[in-house]
């Protein structure tokens, strides 16, 4: 027995001489891409391992709803990860309190010119930016064709303006009995509408809210009497996006606006609704921009290996990489070399391909939306009430957002 | 040095007597064994119960994000809160919240004096009651959720049977969500408040009863003037429990409504969560969280004073 343990020893003692030690361990946190894309973030690791024999990375999936409890609880307990996957607006939140790593100040020049610039300027606080454009998923329309005959619409005519998507949802209730669609307008969402419908929420110098101008009434206005009418349901205010996919694959919403990436659920959830989907493109507004959720590579503040840990976030997000991973998924690169690849224009009938190609043909006119405001929290919870009781019907859309708008400006 | 020792003993005894309530060597060490069993429970709650409740209320009075370090601001987050909308929407609707704690009761002594009987298969029913008790309160929300929706089963069920002439969109509608949501919260309770007054209802000797309607009582007057006065402590306990849970309503509310419509039901609890960890201001959620257990103590306070005669006197 004591040989064997003695053997044992000795051998752990000449590999452990064999290999160099790591001298730095990197902690990689990722959002919800286990178990679909366990190997492709495993292959990514292991390559980067072998090619830096010195750094080990350990990587921990995180589902999205834990990702910024997980973040704060690891930040305050001083074990923060160093390179995290987070979206626009948690890492906005966490540069606004100075957690996260300047990525204008960490990255060279040459390597920031390899990015699209407006997704460079994704996350940004201050006029810098607080993550790696990693990768993004412009939304498209997704709609479905039996629906549509039924309506006496044309499945091969899908809207393209926000105006036709309107008249087309009426059609469908009028004709079916079912709801057209559940139109993004709850909370804050309706800021990103405005902005795409060429309405401003901010004065130039960000320091007013300037969203109660007779235009802005008149966009809220026709959604509230949209509302009244019947013409979407009720709970599209209480449950967004979520409802409105869970509708769609239940076959009872003619069009749902989501990201490509959504279909696959569409797909899991009710084969024969997919089957019935046609993909267009995201209806344009009168603004010529689009909402685009962009996912970043950020680097807390807090990191050990700052230096190795922006070097590791430049690797995952770099053009090789980026293309490899929308290879498997309907997801966009945030590069400029990448996304010019013959793969985004290569033709193919599915719901995927057809949301890839849309997807590649609106990225120049995509840009994040969100808003970065301070005391964001408390300037959200003002809109919400105000969006909410103008289509409730408790104030005006005027009254609404004039009281949203004394409320911002009291506190910017 | 004896002389002076003499006397001194019968007061030392007395004070023993006294002051230990006359506890002998044996006693004593059956007390320390006793507390040797309490040590690891009050390390525990010490770690995880106490040590929080105190660094919590301190956090109060401090600026903080997780991120940066504290920052000591005194009282400015209530003084703040007298100024803050959402504070007394959410006070408000926690506060209405409070209705459920009478209806909760009733129905439940109720359904406990129904199920108090030797009928055939009670065991039965009375496990049936209790299931939703045991189900998570995210199960049971979701479950709710699906069925009022304006679409729903209970829509259908109320359309059909002609009780509704259209559709109610219970969780959409402003005026509506609080009592919807607080129809889940009592739909859960009951079964846990029956068997409180269950217990309380068999700890009551049957001879005091026997002996009311010898006296020619009714059955109405036998539980007015006997069965509900001895079923106090019941109702002390029970509607204490209900009233701290009825002010700290959170799961329901996040799964059912996400605190709208127009934060009709944005509650207590919810808007802490807000503040705290969506909006990483820690300092005032913790200055919220005082609030609302200031409220739940007094309430407590008012409750024991209520139900205290019948209560104390009875144990």
């Amino acid at each position: 027995m004591r040989a064997v343990v003695l053997a044992l020893v000795l051998l752990l003692g000449v590999i452990g001489h064999g290999t160099a030690a790591p001298a730095v361990t990197l902690e990689f946190w990722t959002i919800s891409l286990q178990p679909f894309f366990t190997d492709y973030v495993n292959g990514l690791i292991a390559a980067y391992q072998q090619a830096n024999p010195t750094v080990r990375v350990r990587w921990v999936d995180v589902q999205f709803q834990a990702v910024e409890q997980r973040l704060l609880a690891a930040l305050a307990g001083r074990v923060a990860p160093d390179v995290v996957n987070l979206n626009t607006e948690i890492a906005v939140r966490l540069a606004q309190r100075d957690a996260l790593v300047d990525m204008d100040a960490a990255v060279p020049a040459e390597a920031r010119a390899r990015y699209f610039e407006g997704l460079w300027r994704s996350a940004r606080v201050g006029g810098r930016t607080y993550g790696v454009p990693w990768y993004v998923t412009p939304s498209v329309t997704a709609y479905n064709a039996v629906l549509y005959e039924r309506a006496g619409l044309d499945p091969a005519a899908p809207p393209r303006t926000e105006d036709e998507m309107i008249r087309h949802a009426r059609q469908i209730k009028d004709r079916t009995g079912t709801y057209g669609f559940m139109p993004n307008v709850d909370g804050v969402r309706m800021l990103h509408r405005f902005q795409e419908h060429g309405l401003p929420v901010l004065s130039p110098d960000g320091k007013r809210a300037v969203f109660n101008s007779p235009a802005h009434v008149r966009y809220l206005a026709q959604y509230v009497e949209l509302f009244k009418a019947d013409y979407f349901p009720e709970d599209t205010l209480r449950r967004g996006y979520l409802g409105a996919t869970e509708r769609y694959s239940a076959g009872r919403l003619g069009m749902l606006v989501t990201g490509p990436q959504f279909l696959l659920r569409v797909k899991q959830d009710n084969p024969e609704v997919y089957a019935q989907t046609r993909v267009a493109a995201y209806p344009r507004g009168r603004g010529r921009v689009l909402h685009l959720a962009t996912m970043v590579v950020s680097v807390p503040r807090a990191s050990r290996h700052r230096q190795a840990a922006v070097d590791f976030a430049l690797y995952v997000t770099n053009d090789a990489n980026q293309l490899a991973f929308s290879r498997r998924v309907v997801v966009f690169p945030s590069t400029r070399r990448a996304a010019a690849d013959p793969f985004f224009r290569a033709a193919g009938s599915g719901p995927e391909d057809v949301a890839r190609r849309i997807a590649a043909a609106d990225l120049p006119v995509a840009r994040d939306l969100s808003v970065v405001v301070p005391h964001a929290g408390d300037l959200f919870r003002i809109f919400r009430e105000a969006v909410e009781s103008a289509f409730y019907g408790k104030r005006s859309p005027q009254d609404a957002l004039d009281w949203a708008v004394r409320g911002w400006n009291e506190r910017l | 040095m004896g002389a002076e020792a003499r006397p001194a003993r019968p007061a030392v005894r007395a004070a023993a007597r006294v002051g230990r309530r006359g506890l002998t060597r044996r006693e004593r060490r059956a007390a320390a064994v006793a507390y040797a069993f309490l040590t690891p429970a009050l390390v525990l709650l010490g770690v995880f119960t106490f040590y929080p409740v105190l660094f919590g209320t301190a956090l109060a009075l401090f600026d903080y994000d997780v991120i940066s370090p504290p920052r000591f601001v005194g009282l400015a987050h209530f003084r703040a809160m007298a100024e803050d909308r959402y504070f007394w929407i959410a006070l408000g609707n926690s506060v209405k919240f409070l209705l459920v704690v009478p209806v909760l009761q009733g129905l439940s002594i109720a359904l406990a004096v129904t199920v108090n009987k030797p009928v055939r298969g009670i065991r039965w029913f009375r496990a049936a009651y209790y299931l939703p008790v045991v189900t998570s309160m995210v199960a049971v929300g979701l479950m709710w959720r699906w069925l009022l929706e304006q679409d729903g089963v209970v829509n259908w069920l109320l359309l059909s049977i002609g009780a509704l002439a259209r559709p109610v969109a219970w969780l959409g509608d402003p005026d509506l969500a609080l009592y919807a949501v607080m129809f889940v919260t009592l739909w859960k309770g009951l079964g846990f408040y029956m068997v409180i007054y269950l217990v309380g209802l068999q700890a009551i000797s049957p001879e005091v009863e026997e002996a009311a309607v010898v006296d020619g009582a009714t059955r109405w007057q036998v539980f007015r003037r006997v069965t509900l006065p001895l079923l106090r402590p019941s109702i002390l306990l029970a509607s204490t429990i209900s009233a701290m849970a009825a002010l700290k309503v959170f799961e329901e509310v996040y799964v059912m409504t996400g605190g709208g419509p127009m934060f009709r039901t944005y509650t207590m609890f919810y808007y802490i969560f807000d503040r705290g960890f969506q909006q990483l201001d820690m300092g005032y959620a913790a200055a919220l969280a005082v609030v609302l257990a200031g409220a739940i103590l007094a309430l407590s306070a008012v409750n024991f004073r209520i139900f205290r005669e019948g209560g104390w006197t009875y144990h």
